[in-house]
């Protein structure tokens, strides 16, 4: 397109139009730099807004999954502390009950012993009952439900009765979107501590006069063993989480990163970009006062 | 040659200047008045006639005409593209406005809300026998709800708001064709004598521009001056000093709010209206017709499909597909769904009242801790190949309405600064013909002027002749 003139309207409409879209930009660039982001509207860049809109839905899973991670293997540390709790319990009643066997303490000794043998079976049956935040670790993480173990010195207490048969509830948390990426968090009471509570029950009553203490040594080991071989698999599940917590920590990091590089601005690209318009604006300004004043009107004084 | 004829000459030669100053006055006081057009005065001699001894001799000036300096076809191709630009303008508008009130990309928003759904829906699986998770959940589903409720209001708002635009357009569109033949009239009657009414064909190239931007019409001048206004079916709205068909709207259709929509059509003379489908789908009122049928129907379409399919999904959970799943206090869910409505205006939580979080089934069984249903709800989150979605999540669908409506945008954003460019550049071709350049009346005036004082010159010569000869007289 040639211009051969230039009229006056048309040198102050390109002054108003060219410090108007100036001014425009210049305002862009200022809400970018308030906002940290490059993406205000789906406008800018649609395909970039739908990538953004998906990476914060896969940070919100990646981070409930992760949370998810941490409160199980948060779970999964208690229960293995209360397990190892009961598995000492269970190595003093062994220590008590290979002292007993030998038919050479005194029958008051045996009481003393009975006594701390009743003692462990209530610290066993607390143990089974152990709480964290409200809720039973060994009973379905049931909320501020009664205890599962009922208390060895009740009426008619009776080791293979005492677990409430109402907590039989496993419980799972999901660490990933697949159905199958869940993992239990739960150990059945009735299943871990029956045993080792029976062991201690046939102890206790062992210690009475005439009763047949050696005989316990085997169950005490099996109760003992079966506490290791949970406290194991607890153990197993709890390394799974920690490292599927770590995994999906990476992960939110790497999914931060990308939505950082789509929305977020890059400070001095903006403000170089900011500085340089402001110039251009300056300068429009400027060749504006100065095409005014180059004027007939001014030469002639009229 | 005589005397008498030196001051005819002078004379015809002041008059002259004077009216060519006229004009140069004419411009310079018109510099900034929008669509005016420069004037030029066409100065031509005047006829020679012989002299006592034969010798043809000049009698002087006259002005010939003041012509306007335009280009028709140029004038012309403004309007049309007045009319893009009108058009792309009114549509960006619209569509921009749509995009950043469905946007997505920050907060609060849709997708956020509906993550912090499942993300309360994850916290109760984790503690399926929380009443502040269960209590969390039922306010996450609230907002899900009110978002998808506030969205769908909003949209039904921006079709009512186009609509009653379109319903301003023809109004506007009437005063410009009656002001339009009015002006037709009054350019017929002043040029009969061959002059041209400069003033009043700027004021009718202004009001074409206004209608071509309004409605998309086309003009053709005839040989008396007057222009034919056509809409693009070709149907004559103005011919010569008449209105022949204005404009009108008629209820048709239902809009998103359940109030009647328009449209545009033609009024015969009888007052009939006469449906015209496609006479008018350029300028502004063709943008908000395009949008008000178009994309915020989709819009809204996409809103309520998402609202069904949560609604459908997460119902289904909730009840476990009707076999019932376990609430806090041990019931069945069967017949109790998380969410009522079918679609995004109507969505709304179903579980109300003073035990409404209890109600919440978490489990599939009475037995406490039981988190399996709490787990599938959190679970829709990553569900892929929901059918009601079109066999994609609820994330996806999102980012995928999010990508339509940006698009949309963008799209129409492009196509709105590239006829705003072509606009300019026609502009600025009018401009470079037909503006006032300040400096060049200035140059003018200077000449014009000079020529006057020449032309009073030669009256005081002829003056001082004429003392000379009647001295001689004794």
């Amino acid at each position: 397109m040639t211009i051969a003139r230039v009229s006056d309207s048309q040198t102050f409409s390109l002054l108003v139009d060219r410090t108007g879209q100036l001014q425009v930009e210049i305002r862009q660039l200022q809400e970018q730099v308030a906002s940290g982001q490059k993406l205000l509207s789906p406008e800018d860049d649609p395909l970039a807004a739908a990538q953004a809109t998906r990476v914060r839905a896969s940070i919100a899973s990646l981070t409930q999954h992760g949370d998810a991670s941490d409160f199980g293997s948060q779970v999964l540390g208690a229960q293995d502390q209360a397990l190892g709790d009961a598995e000492n319990l269970l190595v003093r009643a062994e220590e008590i009950a290979t002292q007993q066997a030998s038919g050479l303490v005194s029958q008051s000794e045996r009481d003393a012993a009975r006594e701390e043998v009743h003692g462990l079976l209530q610290a066993l049956t607390a143990s089974g009952n152990t709480e964290l935040a409200g809720r039973r670790i060994f009973a379905g993480l049931a909320l501020d439900a009664p205890a599962p173990f009922a208390d060895p010195d009740s009426a008619g207490y009776s080791p293979a009765t005492a677990y409430d048969a109402r907590y039989t509830q496993d419980f799972y948390v999901q660490t990933g979107s697949a159905a199958s990426e869940r993992v239990r968090v739960t150990t059945k009471g009735d299943q871990v501590f029956e045993p080792a509570l029976q062991a201690l029950s046939d102890l206790d009553a062992a210690l009475a006069p005439g009763g047949d203490v050696k005989g316990t040594l085997a169950e005490l080991k099996q109760g003992r063993d079966a506490l290791a071989a949970e406290r194991s698999s607890v153990g197993a599940r709890q390394s799974q989480l920690t490292g599927r917590s770590t995994q999906l920590q990476a992960l939110v990091v790497q999914e931060q990163k990308s939505l950082s590089a789509v929305n977020d601005v890059d400070l001095v690209s903006v403000i170089a970009r900011l500085t340089q318009t402001q110039t251009a604006l300056q300068a429009t300004l400027a060749a504006g006062s100065q095409i005014a004043r180059t004027s007939l009107v001014n030469l002639l004084q009229l | 040659m005589a005397i008498i004829s030196l001051l005819d000459i002078a004379k015809r030669g002041l008059l002259a200047q004077e009216t060519a100053l006229g004009v140069v006055g004419q411009n310079i006081s018109n510099v900034n008045t929008p669509g005016y057009t420069r004037q030029v005065t066409e100065l031509e001699s005047d006829p020679s006639t012989p002299t006592a001894g034969g010798v043809l001799v000049g009698t002087g000036v006259h002005v010939g005409a003041v012509e306007a300096v335009l280009d028709p076809i140029l004038q012309q191709r403004l309007l049309r593209a007045q009319a893009d630009t009108q058009h792309d303008a009114a549509l960006h508008d619209r569509l921009a406005a749509l995009a950043t009130s469905l946007s997505d990309v920050s907060d609060p928003s849709l997708a956020s809300a509906v993550n912090d759904f499942f993300d309360a829906a994850d916290a109760l699986a984790r503690n399926p026998g929380g009443l502040a998770e269960r209590e969390s959940l039922l306010g996450k589903a609230n907002l899900v709800a009110s978002e998808l409720n506030r969205r769908s209001s909003f949209v039904a708002g921006q079709q009512r708001d186009a609509d009653d635009r379109y319903v301003n357009v023809v109004k506007q569109a009437n005063a410009d064709l009656g002001h339009l033949a009015r002006l037709n009239a009054s350019i017929s009657a002043a040029e009969i004598g061959g002059q041209r009414a400069n003033e009043l064909r700027d004021q009718r190239q202004a009001v074409l521009s206004d209608l071509s931007g309004l409605l998309g019409t086309t003009a053709a001048e005839n040989e008396d001056g007057s222009v034919t206004v056509s809409a693009a079916n070709g149907a004559v709205l103005v011919a010569e000093g008449s209105v022949v068909h204005s404009v009108a709207v008629r209820a048709q259709g239902t809009g998103l709010d359940g109030a009647s929509l328009h449209e545009i059509g033609l009024v015969d003379t009888a007052g009939a209206f006469i449906a015209v489908p496609g006479a008018f789908p350029g300028g502004e009122i063709g943008a908000l017709a395009t949008v008000r049928d178009g994309q915020l129907v989709t819009a809204s379409g996409t809103l309520d499909t998402f609202a069904g399919a949560l609604v459908g999904e997460v119902n289904r959970v909730q009840t476990n597909g009707g076999a019932g799943a376990i609430d806090l206090d041990g019931h069945s869910t069967a017949s109790s769904p998380f969410f009522t409505g079918t679609d995004a205006k109507t969505i709304a939580v179903a579980l109300t009242g003073a035990n409404a979080a209890r109600k919440i089934g978490a489990a599939l069984s009475t037995q406490p801790g039981d988190n399996q249903n709490a787990l599938a709800i959190a679970a829709l989150r990553n569900a892929g190949g929901i059918a009601a979605l079109g066999n994609i999540g609820f994330s996806s669908y999102l980012a995928q309405a999010t990508a339509q409506v940006g698009e949309d945008a963008a799209q129409a954003g492009d196509a709105a600064a590239a006829s705003q460019s072509l606009q300019n550049q026609l502009q600025t071709q009018r401009e470079s013909i037909s503006g006032v350049n300040l400096d060049e009346e200035l140059s003018n005036l200077l000449r014009y002027q000079r020529a006057y004082q020449a032309s009073a010159q030669v009256v005081n010569v002829a003056n001082q002749i004429l003392d000379d000869l009647l001295r001689l007289v004794p």
